[in-house]
């Protein structure tokens, strides 16, 4: 460094008004996009709801633990079937507020516990997700060679079948061995889902980057002596980060969708532990006496699908001006 | 062309291979006999009898030398028996095919019929209400789960108006709700693609010349901008078909059609390995064949796109 001592520190706003213009405080890429984001009302109602319902599994714990959540697992059998208070039925309980089960377990308790299961399948395997699939498709795509070529036969027969056909066979098979048994089965769904979707993952890095290794920053870092980790951790990940966002924010719900898929079809979460596609798979066989305990899961599955679109959709928009479906 | 054509069908093999190992692996890894109550799903079967009928079925032999055997009778076409009925597995598939294949074909046509119509209009009166209305419904189509809308559709229709039947398939009444609630996943996306379509086709320069030459608004409409904007549509018909199949799995459960899907989720539940692989290879064949047709069509249809090597 030249040790040339300037007279005085020229700051920006002193070249503006040499300038005579008007600066604006600067703003990165990254801020841009929030502030795209936070201007789409229909992102930031998905971005609340979802919030809430972050905090509401969270919360869960401690609620047990202070008493103000029923125990989702109680049967009360005098009590069953009753429906939620505001339909002023005489089939009402006082201490149910949404109602009860065919077995008079609260479904409101039933419901708010629920949503961790729902939480931890959104969050824990598209984490995994995208570990792996940032790691191989980076490393595929930069250096090409066999594990390229692995990652693409491995993708082509991914792709000759539906995601939920293979999450099917994996869980009716696997769900009585040892891994199955674990937490009631959460485990293995994680498992599950991160195998089948990885892939795709991996694939999307993967394209990106052959289209930025070309480009002359890339050179340049090279040029300059640059290791090929550093280049892929400094250079490359955060100009591939926008559409993986954009990706892992519409694979947290398909994984939460999937979870309920399996649950209602008794192979995905084990009874008794509740989860709205378990609570769904109970209730359908009284689903013509009484509907609510059917209705009420349903309808915070679909509330919780459409918060997470909303998000995911402002996200896309706010990321990438031209991604546009 | 043709050599193109003939590599991919040929690179099928490979890809149908692979599913075959991958299936037949995994079904197989379960701990305990098919012949279990737990796969039978009632009661215990006496070990003689759980023997006899695993030495029958030849599911006492090493997993890798079933599954030469199983590849062996596949190239002659022999599916193999099923554990449960005692049918052949061709029998008991080309008995439920043309069902499944009536839903998925029904619930296509709907979807198109309603969805190019939607998108059509939402993109020509783009910002009007008509546009937000379609997508809204593109939205909430392809957002909401579908079996979360078959309970929706159950407890609206059948439970408390009692207007259609939703337990099997024997009238055309029974079609109804199986049918538009299978065609909503395929009728939103494919409304959101047609918009998005059109609206990159009317800003194109061509579009301009032909206004620029006095045409009349319908004929450029009509010829100049639905005809290259309908182009892409083409190419959902592979992700369509895939769709179909998972979305016919949820649907035939939900609603007892008699058909693939039902048939599949129960033998998935029941352990019966030769109708499992029957219909999952099926299924695997169908989406490659839809895949591969959609770039072939796809090469026919825009003169500009040359199809790789």
């Amino acid at each position: 460094m030249a040790t040339v001592t300037a007279p005085r520190q020229q700051t920006a706003a002193d070249r503006a008004a040499e300038l005579n213009v008007l600066v604006r405080k600067q703003r990165s890429l990254w801020q841009d996009a929030w502030y795209r984001l936070i201007r789409n009302k229909a992102a930031v109602l998905g971005i609340i709801v979802v919030f809430a319902f972050m905090v509401l599994a969270a919360a869960v714990p401690f609620m047990t633990q202070w008493g103000w959540l029923k125990d989702p697992l109680k049967q009360d059998t005098p009590h069953s079937l009753m429906e939620p208070i505001w339909t002023g039925s005489k089939y009402t309980f006082s201490a149910y507020p949404l109602g009860s089960d065919q077995l008079g377990r609260d479904i409101l308790s039933r419901l708010i516990w629920s949503t961790q299961i729902s939480m931890l399948v959104g969050f824990v395997p598209v984490s995994i997700i995208f570990l792996m699939g940032v790691t191989i498709g980076l490393t595929a795509g930069y250096y090409g060679g066999w594990i390229d070529q692995v990652l693409m036969r491995l993708t082509d027969v991914i792709y000759a079948f539906p995601d939920l056909l293979f999450l099917f066979i994996i869980m009716a098979t696997l769900r009585n061995t040892a891994i199955g048994d674990l937490q009631g089965g959460l485990l293995l769904i994680f498992v599950a889902i991160a195998i089948v979707n990885w892939v795709g993952m991996a694939r999307l890095v993967r394209g990106q980057v052959l289209a930025l290794k070309e480009r002359e920053f890339i050179e340049a870092a090279r040029a300059i002596g640059a290791p090929a980790r550093r280049i892929m951790i400094r250079h490359l990940f955060p100009n591939i980060l926008a559409p993986v966002i954009v990706s892992v924010a519409f694979q947290i719900p398909s994984a939460m969708l999937a979870e309920a898929t399996l649950s209602f079809f008794g192979i995905g979460i084990k009874p008794p532990t509740p989860s709205w596609g378990v609570m769904i798979n109970e209730g359908f066989v009284v689903f013509s006496t009484s509907a609510w305990p059917v209705l009420l899961p349903a309808l915070c599955i679909s509330i919780v699908m459409l918060s997470f679109t909303f998000l995911g959709d402002g996200l896309r928009d706010a990321l990438d001006p031209r991604m546009k479906i | 062309m043709l050599k193109y054509t003939i590599r991919r069908l040929l690179l099928l093999i490979p890809t149908m291979f692979f599913v075959a190992v991958i299936v037949f692996f995994l079904a197989h890894a379960a701990p305990g006999s098919p012949f279990d109550a737990k796969s039978v799903g009632d009661k215990q079967l006496p070990t003689a009898t759980i023997e006899r009928l695993e030495r029958l079925y030849g599911v006492n032999r090493p997993v890798g030398e079933q599954f030469v055997l199983y590849l062996g009778n596949v190239a002659r076409f022999d599916f193999g028996t099923s554990f449960r009925s005692g049918r052949q597995v061709s029998e008991i598939i080309g008995e439920e095919f043309p069902v499944s294949a009536q839903l998925g074909i029904q619930a296509l046509l709907l979807a198109l019929a309603l969805a190019l119509p939607l998108g059509v209009v939402s993109a020509l009166r783009q910002n009007t209400a008509v546009d937000y209305g379609s997508l809204f419904f593109a939205t909430v189509g392809t957002t909401i789960p579908s079996f979360v809308i078959a309970i929706f559709a159950i407890y609206f229709f059948g439970v408390t108006f009692h207007l259609l039947p939703f337990v099997g398939w024997s009238t055309p009444l029974h079609w109804v709700l199986p049918t538009v609630i299978l065609s909503l996943g395929p009728m939103a996306f494919l409304t959101r693609i047609t918009r998005a379509s059109m609206l990159e086709a009317i800003r194109q320069d061509y579009v301009r010349t032909a206004r620029a030459k006095g045409l009349r608004e319908q004929v450029v409409i009509v010829t100049h901008v639905m005809k290259n904007a309908l182009i892409p549509i083409a190419t959902i018909v592979g992700p369509a078909t895939a769709g179909l199949i998972t979305g016919s799995i949820i649907i035939e459960g939900i609603f007892s059609v008699p058909g693939m899907g039902r048939e599949f989720l129960r033998s998935i539940l029941g352990r019966d390995y030769p109708l499992i692989m029957g219909v999952f290879l099926l299924y695997a064949f169908l989406i490659s064949v839809a895949n591969l047709s959609v770039d072939l069509v796809y090469g026919l249809l825009d003169p500009r796109i040359k199809v790789a090597k």
